[in-house]
């Protein structure tokens, strides 16, 4: 039998380049950063277990999953809508794994191991609204989208679960992408050319923060 | 044309997929052939308000039971298709 060795690498290993892309005369308007090395569970609520499944994750994750479009966030985890009766649990690597989630919800839910399924790009500055426009019809307007709003979209025809995380420390709002692996790399391509003209800063982040 | 998911909010045409009349109904084990081929296979061609079932693939993954005027796309209501949020169904 054939023996394999896998390897995780990130969709985005030879896209990705970082330093300085796009306009240059102006002062860098967006981020894009992608963040590496997180565990991402799905969890969708088994039939008639939705009220079993909310006790189950407060219990779990010392807040309640979001039963609307939002992301929810504790000292650990963040949960992300991602439909009726499911959400995303997020977590540095090793954190919330899915050996330990898929005891803590057996009785009460599917679980599903997206943490190499997916890319996380986020998008931040103060042009992250401006060039994220060009891309989503989603109402980005900060009374319209504040911190913690999420919606599962299509941003540029690829399917994509999307929120506000905090603002940056110069007060920047931060949109959080997580795409498909196969459609990052022309998602991440989509987002340069959209964020050429701002001025970008690309960076790479090993770790969630 | 925008829908307005009740799960999602309102959203552009381009996140849905659309499937057809959502009135015909499976019918019961040992129908007559000809009411299954009327299931399978005949449709009303409705000029007016009519069922229909729409995918909000680009979103939530959702079914979705839409009455929309096929005449001037005006939707009058947008409800989960039977099933959807499979927690609440026997719940
Ligand atoms: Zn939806």
């Amino acid at each position: 039998m054939a023996e394999f060795s896998w390897l995780s690498r990130s969709p985005l290993e030879h896209a990705l380049v970082v330093g300085a892309h796009g306009a240059r005369d102006v002062a860098s308007g967006i981020s894009l950063t992608e963040v590496r090395n997180f565990n991402l569970i799905q969890i969708m609520a088994r039939r008639g277990k939705g009220a079993e499944l909310a006790s189950a994750a407060t219990a779990r994750f010392g807040v309640a999953a979001p039963a609307v479009p939002k992301a929810v966030s504790a000292s650990d985890v963040t949960l992300i809508w991602s439909g009726p009766d499911q959400f995303l649990v997020l977590s540095k690597s090793g954190k919330h794994a899915m050996d330990i989630l898929s005891h803590a919800f057996s009785q009460s839910a599917s679980l599903s191991d997206q943490s190499h399924a997916r890319a996380l790009i986020s998008v931040a500055g103060a042009k992250a609204r401006t060039m994220l426009a060009k891309l989503s019809s989603i109402d980005l307007h900060p009374t319209a989208f504040p911190i913690g709003a999420a919606a599962a979209t299509s941003i540029d025809h690829t399917s994509v679960n999307f929120w506000r995380g905090n603002d940056r420390p110069d007060g920047q709002p931060v949109f959080n992408v997580l795409v498909l692996a196969s459609f990052a790399e022309s998602l991440w391509r989509t987002m340069l050319d959209a964020a050429a003209e701002y001025g970008v800063d690309i960076g790479l982040s090993e770790e969630l923060g | 044309m925008r829908i307005v998911c009740p799960f999602c909010g309102e959203r552009e045409l381009g996140e849905f997929t659309y499937l057809g009349d959502a009135k015909p109904a499976r019918p019961a084990a040992g129908a007559s052939e000809d009411d299954v081929f009327d299931y399978v296979y005949l449709r009303d061609n409705i000029a007016g308000a009519m069922s229909e079932h729409w995918y909000h693939a680009g979103g939530c993954r959702a079914w979705l039971k839409v009455t929309r005027n096929t005449l001037t796309h005006e939707i009058s209501s947008v409800e989960p298709a039977a099933g959807v949020g499979a927690a609440k169904v026997g719940a």
